[in-house]
C-alpha cells in the first residue's frame, strides 16, 4: 500500500488506498503502545466501502450494480452542487467558495496537523490532501471551469472516488489549527466538515454515533446518553446524595427554577461518566451562593450538539431546543459546562442561525468559575493542589472563541505547581478526539485515536512534565471538556499511564472543590485512591 | 496592429476591473450573513490579541460596550500582505522564495501607480515624465527612483519565479500539489519580468518607455511603441492583468475578505441590528437538501420549518 499518495489515486486504486504501520509513528517521551489494527472481515469488505485505510466510519454500503455506482456519484455531484447554492447553505457559502477558489497549494499548513506530523507523514492527512480533492471535483464536474483537466489533472470521478472522499472527511479533527496557519485564510477544517454535510444532508450518510444515537436521540429522548428527563433528575439526587457523603457538604442540585439568574447547561455523559464533575458544579455554584437551576425540559439538560460535527440541520434543530428551554425559565443566562463544541455550537454557530428574540445570552463556565475564584465567595486552600497540574486547551473553546484566560487565571490561584503544556492557549492541538471521535470506538475508530489523532496530545502531556514522569509523583491533567477527558481517558488507560506516571485527569471544577476548605479533602481520586 | 495594441491594453484594464468586480460581489452574494466562523487571535481585540483572547472572556460580555480596534486589523492585514508573516512563520523554506517573487510584484505594482499618478499630472501641467528633455524637478527624481524599481523589482520576480518552480518540481509533497497551472501562473510571471529586464537593458530608459506608453494610452493617441521588447512584455502584462482574477492568484482580491469577514468576523448577533434582521429573512430560504431527516419527502421547507419540526420523534 502507498504512503506517497497522488491526488488521482483517490480514483484510480484498487482495494484498500493506504496504511499508517508502527514504524510510521514518531516515538515520544511517554511510552505509548501501538494498538493494533483489526483486519476488515470478508464481510465487511463485501458489505462496505473499506476503500481508504483500516478504518471505517461511515459503513458506505458498496454499490451492487453498475447503476447503483452512478447513483451514489450522482447523488453526491447533486448534494455538492446544493452545498454551493445560497438557499442550502447560507450558513458557510462564502468560507467554502473562498477555500476552494484561493488555496494557493503552499502547503504552510500541513506542519500544523497533528495527523499529519502523527501519522509518519502519511500523504493522506496533509491537510490539503482531501481539499484538493473535493475542489477538482467542484472545478472539473460542477463549476466545470474550461480547460479545468488541462488546468489541474483531469479526476476521474467514480463511486470509489466518493466513497474515500467520504471516509477522508472523517480523517479529521476538524480543530482547524490548519487554518490558523494559512496565509491566505483558507479553510482545510471547514471543508471536511462541507464534505460531511454533503454526505449526511443529501445522501443521508453519517455516523451512527453523531445521527442516529446522537442528535436524533437527542432529540426525542432529550439527550443522546437516552436519558429522559426523570432519569436525569433521579441520577443527579443520587449525586447529590453520594457527594454530600464525599464532600461533607449537603449537595442540593435544582432543577427547573423559573426566574433563576444561570441555567447551567452540562453535556449529561458527566451524569453518567464524570458525576464528580457535576457534584463539583453544584457545589461550587452552592457555595458561592449562585441563583442557578438546571432544566429538565428535553434537551434542556444535555449541552451536547453533535449537528456541529455534520449536519447544519440537526445542528439548528439540537441549539433552538437549548434557547427554548432557556426561554422557558426565563434565566439571565446561559452558562455551558465543560464541554468544547457545545460552548461553540450555542455561543458562536447558533448565534447567527437561531432568531434573536429566541436568543438567551450564554457565558462559558471558566468565566463564571473565574469569577467566583477571584471574588474570594469560597474559602480555598491552595496548598491542598499540591501536585503538578497541566492543562488542556479544547480547541472549540480555546482557538475558536478565544477564551484562553480565565481557566489560566484560576489554576495560577488554586494549582501552585502549574505548567502549560509546549503549544498551550490558541497554538494548542486537539486531544484526538475531536469532531465526534470521542465517542467511537468500532471499526477501528479507537486504534486509531490511540494510534495517531491522541498521540500528540500525548507528547505534550509528557513534555509538560518532563520533570516529574515516573510514578512517584502524583500528576493531573487538567481537561475541562468531556469528549476531550473521554479521550484521555483512553489514552492513560491503554497505556497504562496511571500506574506507570500516577496521571489522573478531569476537570477544572474538580480542582476547584479539591481545594475548598470546608470540603473533605481528597476530592481528586488517583488509581490506587479509588 | 498599433489600434489593436492600445484597445487590448484597454481591454485588459477594463477585464481586469470587471472580472475583480464580479468576484468580489459573488463574495458578497454568496450569503447575507453567514455563520461566525472566527479563528483566534483576532487583532482587534487589542491586548487580548497577544495570546488570542477575545470578548468572550468577560462576564456578562453583552452587557459591556465592545472595544473592536480596527488599528490593529488594519496592521495585521498589511503585516501579512506585505511581510508574507504567515508563511514567513509557517514555512520559511517556502518564504525565501516567494516573498522575493512577492516584493517584486509590489514593487510593480506600485511603480505602475506611480508611473500613472506622474503621467497624469503631467497632463495637467506638471513636468513630463515621458518627455526627458522637459523632465526636472521632483519628476526626474521620480523617473530615477522608477527605473531603479523596475529594475529590482523585475529581478526579484524572476530569481523568486525560478526559485518557486524549482522548489514546486523538487519538493515531493509540493510536487503532488503542483498543477500545470500552478507552472503557467509562476512562468507567465517568470518570462515578464525576463522581458522587462530585457526591455531595461536594451533600452536606454525604461520608464520612459513605460511613461511615453502611459501618456499615449492616457491621451488616445496610438502610435507604434519604439521597443518591440517592450511591447512584447506589454502584451504579456495584459493578459496577466486578465489571468489573476480568473486563476487562484484572485487571492490578491479576496484576501482582505478572508481575514476580516470571516476569520476576524466575530459581531454577536446581539452587537448587530441589521444581522438580527437578516437572520429570519434567512431561515425563510427554501431548503432541497434530499436526506430523509431534511426535505426527503419532497415538501418544500424554509430552513425554519426544518428548525422546527422534528421528524425525529418518529425516526429510527
Ligand atoms: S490551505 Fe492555505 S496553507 Fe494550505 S496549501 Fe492551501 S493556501 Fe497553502
Ligand atoms: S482541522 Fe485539524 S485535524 Fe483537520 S486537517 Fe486541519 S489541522 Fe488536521
Amino acid at each position: 500500500m502507498n504512503k506517497h499518495l497522488q491526488i488521482r489515486d483517490i480514483s484510480t486504486v484498487e482495494g484498500q488506498l493506504t496504511t499508517v504501520q508502527e514504524n510510521d509513528l514518531p516515538q515520544q517521551r511517554l511510552d505509548l503502545k501501538f494498538m493494533p489494527w483489526k483486519p476488515y472481515t470478508e464481510e465487511q469488505k463485501q458489505s462496505f466501502a473499506c476503500l481508504l485505510d483500516e478504518v471505517n466510519v461511515l459503513n458506505i454500503p458498496v454499490p451492487k450494480s453498475k447503476a447503483e455506482e452512478e447513483d451514489l456519484v450522482n447523488r453526491f455531484l447533486t448534494g455538492m452542487r446544493k452545498l454551493f447554492t445560497t438557499e442550502n447553505n447560507f450558513t458557510c457559502l462564502p468560507m467554502l467558495q473562498t477555500s476552494m477558489d484561493n488555496c494557493v497549494q503552499c502547503n504552510s499548513c500541513s506542519s500544523a496537523c497533528h495527523l499529519f506530523e502523527m501519522s509518519g507523514e502519511n500523504e493522506m492527512y496533509r491537510p490539503n490532501y482531501r481539499s484538493e480533492i473535493f475542489r477538482r471535483i467542484y472545478k472539473q464536474y460542477i463549476k466545470k471551469e474550461p480547460f479545468a483537466k488541462w488546468r489541474y489533472g483531469d479526476l476521474g470521478l467514480n463511486w470509489k472516488t466518493v466513497a474515500r472522499l467520504g471516509e477522508l472527511a472523517y480523517r479529521c479533527n476538524l480543530c482547524r489549527r490548519c487554518a490558523q496557519t494559512c496565509p491566505i485564510g483558507v479553510d482545510n477544517g471547514l471543508i471536511a466538515r462541507e464534505i460531511r454535510k454533503v454526505f449526511s444532508q443529501e445522501l443521508g450518510i453519517s455516523p451512527k454515533e453523531l445521527h442516529e444515537k446522537g442528535t436524533v436521540l437527542q432529540s426525542r429522548a432529550g439527550s443522546s446518553t437516552g436519558m429522559t428527563s426523570q432519569v436525569v433528575k433521579d441520577n443527579v439526587e443520587f449525586i447529590d446524595e453520594d457527594y454530600s457523603e464525599i464532600t461533607g457538604i449537603e449537595v442540593h442540585t435544582p432543577f427547573d427554577v423559573k426566574g433563576a439568574d444561570i441555567l447551567l447547561l452540562h453535556n449529561a455523559g458527566e451524569i453518567i461518566a464524570w458525576p464528580e464533575n457535576v457534584a463539583a458544579f453544584s457545589v461550587i455554584f452552592q457555595e458561592a451562593g449562585l441563583s442557578w437551576t438546571l432544566s429538565s425540559k428535553c434537551a434542556g439538560y444535555d449541552g451536547v450538539n453533535y449537528g456541529v460535527f455534520y449536519d447544519d440541520a440537526q445542528l439548528a434543530r439540537i441549539a433552538l431546543m437549548h434557547m427554548q428551554a432557556a426561554k422557558e425559565l426565563g434565566v439571565k443566562k446561559i452558562v455551558i459546562g465543560e464541554c468544547g463544541h457545545a460552548h461553540k455550537a450555542l455561543t458562536v454557530i447558533a448565534d447567527r442561525v437561531i432568531p434573536y428574540e429566541l436568543q438567551t445570552p450564554r457565558e462559558s463556565c471558566y468565566v463564571t468559575l473565574r469569577d467566583i475564584v477571584m471574588s474570594g465567595r469560597l474559602k480555598l486552600n491552595p496548598a491542598r493542589n499540591d501536585f503538578p497540574v497541566t492543562l488542556h486547551d479544547p480547541c472549540n473553546i480555546v482557538r475558536l472563541m478565544g477564551i484562553v484566560s480565565p481557566q489560566r487565571e484560576i489554576l495560577r490561584k488554586i494549582a501552585p505547581k502549574f505548567r502549560e503544556m509546549p503549544c498551550h492557549g490558541v497554538d494548542n492541538y486537539c486531544c484526538g478526539g475531536g469532531s465526534g471521535f470521542a465517542i467511537m470506538s468500532r471499526n477501528n475508530i479507537e486504534e486509531w485515536r490511540g494510534n495517531i489523532t491522541g498521540r500528540k496530545k500525548m507528547w505534550q502531556i509528557g513534555e509538560a512534565f518532563k520533570d516529574c514522569l515516573g510514578p512517584e509523583t502524583k500528576k493531573y491533567i487538567c481537561a475541562p471538556c468531556s469528549n476531550c477527558k473521554g479521550q484521555i481517558r483512553e489514552l492513560l488507560a491503554h497505556n497504562d499511564l496511571y500506574e506507570k506516571n500516577s496521571f489522573a485527569y478531569g476537570g477544572l471544577v474538580e480542582l476547584i472543590v479539591n481545594c475548598m476548605d470546608n470540603v473533605n479533602p481528597g476530592f481528586i481520586k488517583w488509581g490506587e485512591d479509588e | 496592429m498599433t489600434t489593436i495594441f492600445y484597445l487590448l491594453a484597454y481591454f485588459a484594464f477594463a477585464a481586469f476591473f470587471a472580472l475583480a468586480c464580479c468576484k468580489i460581489r459573488g463574495y458578497l452574494a454568496a450569503s447575507p450573513l453567514h455563520v461566525r466562523w472566527e479563528i483566534y487571535p483576532v487583532p482587534h481585540e487589542g491586548k487580548k490579541a497577544a495570546y488570542g483572547g477575545s470578548f468572550m472572556e468577560n462576564s456578562d460580555w453583552w452587557t459591556k460596550v465592545r472595544h473592536v480596534e480596527h488599528f490593529y486589523d488594519i496592521l495585521g492585514i498589511f503585516k501579512e500582505v506585505l511581510l508574507l508573516e504567515a508563511t514567513f512563520k509557517h514555512n520559511h523554506t517556502l518564504w525565501f522564495r516567494t516573498y522575493p517573487f512577492h516584493f517584486g510584484l509590489y514593487m510593480l505594482m506600485g511603480g505602475s501607480i506611480i508611473l500613472f499618478f506622474t503621467v497624469l499630472a503631467g497632463l495637467l501641467g506638471a513636468s513630463p515624465l515621458w518627455n526627458p528633455q522637459e523632465m526636472e524637478g521632483f519628476v526626474t527624481f521620480i523617473h530615477n527612483v522608477l527605473n531603479s524599481v523596475v529594475l529590482i523589482g523585475a529581478l526579484a520576480i524572476f530569481g523568486g519565479g525560478i526559485a518557486l518552480i524549482c522548489r514546486r518540481m523538487n519538493d515531493e509533497g509540493l510536487a503532488v500539489y503542483s498543477s500545470r497551472e500552478h507552472f503557467l501562473n509562476i512562468g507567465v510571471f517568470v518570462l515578464f519580468a525576463f522581458l522587462t529586464l530585457m526591455t531595461w537593458a536594451c533600452n536606454a530608459d525604461y520608464v520612459i518607455l513605460a511613461a511615453t506608453f502611459m501618456h499615449n494610452l492616457l491621451t488616445l493617441n496610438f502610435v507604434p511603441q519604439e521597443s518591440n521588447l517592450f511591447a512584447l512584455s506589454m502584451l504579456l502584462g495584459f493578459f496577466v492583468l486578465l489571468w489573476i482574477p480568473l486563476s487562484n492568484m484572485q487571492h490578491l482580491l479576496l484576501k482582505y475578505f478572508m481575514y476580516h469577514d470571516i476569520r476576524w468576523n466575530d459581531v454577536p448577533t446581539q452587537a448587530s441590528v441589521t444581522n438580527q434582521n437578516l437572520i429570519p429573512d434567512l431561515l425563510k430560504k427554501q431548503v432541497t437538501w434530499a436526506a430523509p431527516h431534511i426535505a426527503g419527502d419532497g415538501t418544500p421547507k424554509s430552513w425554519l420549518d426544518v428548525a422546527v419540526n422534528v421528524p425525529n420523534k418518529t425516526e429510527k
